[in-house]
């Protein structure tokens, strides 16, 4: 039995104290937002929030986040500043990262919300994008940091 | 046990999965009654339509493409159109195939679907004309509403089931314009990606359904000797160890059970012939390809190019390589499969190739076509990937008839990066006859490699051992350049991995090889490499102003800050003429790229900013495998099997800008999801080899 907090709601599960929260998340609690791609950490598409700071879910074993709360896409509400500059911009092609992107964007600018170029590069280098929609995430995220100012 | 469904709870299931696969804000689901029109068209009561489209969506966004022509054809607004891919039939198929692939999404389904659109809109119109005792021609649509001039008659909904009982015309007049063509609309399927919304095959349920992960063997294929599966059975949660022809599967009820219960897995391979082959291996076996002294088939021999060779003041001769590369699709090979209690089989599957997988599915299943529903989700990327999952698909069959449930079946990245059907490693030898002056008298290509198609339509054999592949001389056999003398040959080269068509196939690597070696030539002879293409393109109006558009977009020749240089390639392919400039630095000897400017000329732009992404992707993915991509081959298997060791290019390699230049030039409509890619390598190359005078003859760019 875990206990976790998932978006503001106080969960329970039963599950293995190493069973990664991708798989919480998708099998045990059917939020879909957060996306296997490659189950080591190095693709980005499972990325939630864990008390705001970007992870990937799928190395995370849910033990390590009893007591502290997760925010998944769904999580975001469809009205978050970067969800409506993501669509502005027209960003998905595919989508699979997309959920990965923007919560790895909203860890960003939680932490410095005003990020430059290069910030904001380094802090995306950890999500990819196989149908390569770099550059309208690099501007979504600049329209959200103008526009939460 | 298997869900004894009953009649109303299999509809019930069905019908939640379909609003799910959907992918769209419930206010644009058709209501109820929806009314057939065409089989691409149904209308509900409520004005919504129901488009039918006959391709995948799988981010190259012909739904939003489809969408809009069929809005600005029909009269209605862009948002009451919702799109899902048809399931597979005659009207959906393209030379017998239903299939999305070679950048026909748009410019082969233009005018079936305007013209199926001008249908619903005269049937619509005859019944409101007949019901309200008014000539048709003076009606039309708008904002879906009937009209006779400024008068509302009615919306469309009210006349659809009237309508569809109404003959079809075979041949509607289209309307003059087009009012939506070539405008920039947002895309249909964005919102419930950007919201998270189940979209994808990997993300839906079904009542019972359990999970299989794959455990597979060597691309080079054969049957597991051994498979100890004590450890995996004491997973909690593993329901079954399924064995399969290259492997096993294991089958939990959720699927951290199965990766677990797969990890545990012993497997052995016998050691085959092919247990030693690796990638220097194969290189060497294109080498000597290259070499073979019988004649090779070859599509061009335009003039004399001994003659002219003899005749040269100098000779130059390249070799150039590139390797195997991977689709790597976000998303995993994954599907589900449902046998029914009525002896039906439902399957939902991202793929690329409707029919193809049918065919896997009746093989694997033994039932005929009409007894298997298949669903076509959204598809987590594809890029050629999703044309052949015709062993995955097989497998999952195999496990769903093993367990006796309905299946949710995956492959690992390991397996999706490990199983093969890359876009081919070639090689080229290209030699380059000058006169005196530097000019140009003729050019030699040898090109040696695999032959995708003969592996793609393995059993079937079109092309004879030896023999020709179009792919293979793709962009080369065809080229609009005048060299003088030209002669182009192809050694097949073979080797026991798959190759299938990979974003722009056989454009990618012979766009690098000759733009790449152009600019060697330009070098040799002391020539600006846009002079040099454009003495080679003088003859052809259309080809010139791509070069010349993309030059004075990029400002080619103005003078750029210190350690930067700019690369131009020109590659043309699927219908399309594409140019690309490249502006580079080097820093600590890792390329950086400044800017991308892109001409493209694919005849007239339907969606535009759709088309956009297009050229944006496809940019970005020729970069990424100029610099990083390569599948290494080691011990006759795959090595990197996961972005570890398969490096995309990830954020801070993507260019700071890309700039996009349309040219309508009015012919006849082209591709845009693939012509975009191949000039990125070669124009990125160049602009390095003007860097730093030499030349890069193998990618990718970036040593393992």
């Amino acid at each position: 039995m875990a206990r976790l907090s998932v978006n503001g709601r106080q969960r329970e599960v039963e599950a293995a104290p190493d069973m990664p929260l991708l798989w919480v998340l998708r099998d045990l609690l059917d939020l879909k937002g957060a996306r296997y791609g490659c189950g080591i950490g190095q693709c980005g598409a499972c990325t939630v929030l864990v008390d705001g700071g970007a992870v990937r879910s799928c190395i995370t074993p849910v033990e390590t986040v009893a007591g502290r709360e997760v925010t998944t896409i769904e999580g975001l509400g469809g009205d978050h500043p970067l969800q409506k500059a993501w669509i502005a911009a027209q960003v998905p092609q595919c989508g699979y990262c997309q959920a990965g992107q923007i919560l790895q964007a909203a860890a960003l600018l939680a932490e410095t919300p005003k990020p430059t170029d290069a910030e904001i590069d380094a802090a995306m280098a950890g999500n990819l994008c196989r149908c390569g929609t770099y550059l309208r995430i690099r501007a979504a995220i600049r329209a959200a940091a103008g526009s939460a100012a | 046990m298997s869900p004894a469904l009953t009649r109303r709870g299999f509809v019930a299931a069905s019908g939640s999965l379909l609003v799910a696969l959907a992918a769209r804000p419930a206010s644009a689901a058709p209501g109820a009654g929806a009314a057939p029109l065409t089989a691409f068209l149904e209308v509900a009561t409520d004005g919504r339509v129901k488009l039918w489209s006959p391709t995948t969506e799988m981010g190259q966004g012909t739904h939003t493409a489809h969408a809009l022509l069929v809005a600005g054809e029909l009269g209605v607004p862009l948002s009451a159109v919702a799109v899902e891919t048809a399931r597979p039939a005659a009207p959906f198929r393209r030379n017998g195939q239903m299939s999305s692939g070679g950048s026909w999404g748009v410019r082969a389904w233009e005018g079936p679907l305007r013209t199926a659109a001008a249908q619903a809109r005269a049937m619509l119109l005859a019944e409101a004309a007949a019901r309200h005792g008014l000539d048709p021609a003076a009606l039309d649509i708008a904002e879906g509403e009937v009209r006779d001039g400024a008068r509302v008659l009615g919306g469309i909904g009210a006349y659809a089931a009237g309508a569809a009982a109404r003959p079809v015309p075979a041949e509607p007049a289209l309307r003059a314009r087009h009012p939506l063509a070539g405008t920039a609309v947002p895309r249909v399927d964005i919102p419930a990606k950007v919201r998270g919304e189940p979209v994808f095959c990997s993300d839906l349920s079904l009542p019972g359904l359990v999970h299989a992960w794959a455990r597979l063997g060597p691309v080079t294929g054969g049957a597991p000797a051994r498979i100890d599966d004590r450890a995996t059975r004491a997973v909690p949660g593993v329901i079954d160890v399924v064995r399969l022809p290259t492997g096993a599967a294991v089958v939990a009820t959720g699927n951290w059970a199965a990766i677990r219960g797969a990890e545990a897995l012993a497997l052995d391979f016998p050691e085959g012939p092919d247990a030693r082959l690796d990638s220097a291996a194969i290189s060497a076996g294109m080498t000597a390809a290259l070499g073979r002294a019988e004649a090779a088939p070859a599509p061009r021999a335009d003039g004399d190019f001994a003659a002219a060779e003899a005749a040269a003041a100098r000779v130059i001769e390249a070799e150039y390589e590139v390797p195997y590369l991977a689709h790597a699709p976000m998303e995993p090979w994954n599907c589900i499969v449902r046998f029914d209690a009525d002896g039906g089989l439902e399957v939902w599957a991202p793929t690329q190739a409707q029919d193809r997988l049918m065919g896997a599915i009746t093989a694997a299943s033994g039932l005929p076509a009409e007894k298997v529903r298949l669903h076509t989700t959204q598809l987590g990327g594809g890029f050629g990937r999703r044309l052949r999952d015709m062993e995955g698909m097989r497998d999952a069959i195999l496990v769903a008839r093993a367990v006796n449930r309905p299946v949710h079946f995956h492959w690992p990245r390991e397996e999706e990066l490990g199983q093969g059907w890359f876009r081919p490693a070639q090689k080229a030898r290209l030699k380059a006859a000058l006169g005196s002056s530097g000019q140009l008298l003729g050019l030699a290509i040898r090109t040696a490699g695999p032959s995708m198609v003969m592996d793609f339509a393995a059993p079937a054999t079109p092309i004879r051992e030896g023999g020709l592949d179009g792919t293979s001389v793709q962009s080369l056999a065809d080229t609009r350049y005048r060299f003088g003398a030209y002669r182009l040959d192809y050694a097949m080269a073979r080797f026991p991995v798959p190759t299938a068509p990979w974003r722009a196939v056989g454009a990618t690597q012979n766009g690098y090889f000759l733009e790449c070696f152009l600019d060697e030539v330009a070098m040799a002879a002391g020539i600006d490499p846009l002079a040099l293409r454009r003495t080679l393109l003088a003859h052809d109006a259309r080809a010139l102003r791509v070069l010349d558009t993309v030059a004075e977009a990029a400002g080619w020749g103005t003078p750029l800050p210190a350690g930067r240089a700019r690369g131009i390639a020109y590659v043309e392919s699927y219908g399309s003429l594409c140019a690309e400039v490249v502006e580079a630095s080097l820093a600590d000897g890792r390329p950086r790229v400044h800017r991308v400017t892109v001409a493209l000329d694919c005849g007239r732009v339907i969606s535009r900013d759709g088309a956009r992404a297009q050229v944006e992707g496809g940019v970005v993915q020729g970069l990424s495998a100029a610099l990083g991509e390569a599948v290494e081959i080691r011990g006759g298997a795959v090595a990197n099997r996961n972005f570890d060791g398969y490096r995309l290019l990830r954020m801070p390699d993507a260019p700071a800008r890309i700039d996009v230049q349309f040219i309508e030039s009015g012919e006849t409509i082209g591709g845009v999801g693939e012509p975009p890619l191949p000039p990125a390598a070669p124009a990125l190359v160049n602009a390095l080899f003007a860097l730093t005078g030499r030349p890069i003859r193998r990618l990718p760019i970036l040593a393992a």
